[in-house]
């Protein structure tokens, strides 16, 4: 969202009049207040969208940018199961370390530690990595689309959200305890 | 744009606008409650994927703990379904609160983007006293 002084973009939130009656005090502030949308709205028109090239102007590009961002919101959804999944399968060094412990009558028992983890360099460490960066990165990007406050646009992360939980958290839920005994 | 104490703000919706310090103090108790109810969600979430497992009949850890001095014989590594219809229940019903905290999560941040410090308190306080009320009914079966 650059700083650009076109009113135009941006600013179906004081510009229709039948919208908005109640921020028609808001002309008073500088205009920087306007330039993004502070409340819910549906419209299709002069919509951007996270980039300054990527501008919704009719009804066949919203449905577009709804399909896209419902699969984006479904992607997440799944990254984040299947990063789980590899931490899990990855998580086969099991490193046990014995001390000798004092016990009741003086006798010495062996304490066993176990501990769960992985190489810094291995690859399963370098894979979680960069699909870590790749969440962090759409996890922004969905922050981003809903801050839009675009009706269409907030509904498609949601939907998208809850439709990928269903589908891909199906496995994880059928699958979780039955490794995790141990813990 | 930085953090201001504020009697006025226009909160997610055209018609939540609020002029006055009683609007205010309503206003931050509406946010507080929206923050509870965010962290009773996930509580509410963990609960139901535990039933799930149990539908399942697949052992939860809870359970390994409490048959670890009996005798299991029965430990497949096969879950044998006992009722597909109240997994499938429960599995639906992990979806629609997981979609309820996507919804007031994303809320929640926006009310915090209206840079007003009271709302920002609010959200603060409410996740806070959300996790007081809500985490110890995590362990309860």
């Amino acid at each position: 969202m650059g700083m650009n002084m076109d009113m135009s973009g941006g600013d179906n939130s004081t510009m229709p009049p039948h919208h908005h009656p109640t921020t028609s005090s808001d002309h008073s502030h500088d205009h920087m207040m306007m330039m993004m949308p502070m409340t819910f709205y549906f419209g299709f028109k002069d919509v951007e969208l996270l980039f300054s090239g990527l501008v919704i102007n009719t009804a066949g590009e919203m449905a577009g940018a709804f399909v896209a961002v419902f699969l984006l919101a479904m992607f997440y959804e799944g990254l984040k199961i299947a990063r789980e999944g590899l931490l899990r399968k990855s998580q086969v060094s099991i490193r046990y370390n014995s001390m000798p412990v004092p016990g009741p009558n003086g006798t010495i028992l062996m304490e066993t530690h176990k501990t769960v983890g992985q190489q810094m360099l291995s690859f399963p460490h370098l894979l979680q990595t960069v699909l870590h960066i790749i969440q962090v990165v759409i996890s922004y990007f969905l922050m981003l689309i809903f801050m839009t406050y675009n009706g269409y646009l907030c509904i498609a992360v949601a939907a998208g959200a809850g439709t990928g939980y269903f589908l891909f958290s199906w496995k994880k839920a059928v699958v979780v305890d039955i490794t995790e005994h141990c813990h | 744009m930085h953090f201001i104490f504020s009697d006025e703000v226009v909160l997610l919706f055209d018609f939540w606008s609020v002029h006055s310090p009683t609007g205010m103090a309503l206003s931050v108790l509406v946010i507080l409650l929206l923050a509870v109810l965010y962290e009773s969600i996930k509580v509410g979430k963990a609960r139901l994927l535990h039933q799930a497992l149990m539908n399942l009949s697949i052992p939860t850890s809870q359970q390994l703990i409490e048959e670890a001095d009996q005798d299991s014989s029965s430990s497949d590594s096969l879950p044998v379904s006992r009722s597909p219809l109240r997994w499938f229940l429960c599995h639906f019903g992990q979806t629609l609160l997981h979609v309820a905290q996507v919804v007031v999560g994303y809320f929640m941040m926006l009310a915090v983007m209206s840079y007003n410090t009271w709302i920002f308190f609010g959200v603060v306080l409410g996740s806070g006293v959300g996790y007081y009320l809500a985490y110890p009914l995590l362990s309860m079966t």
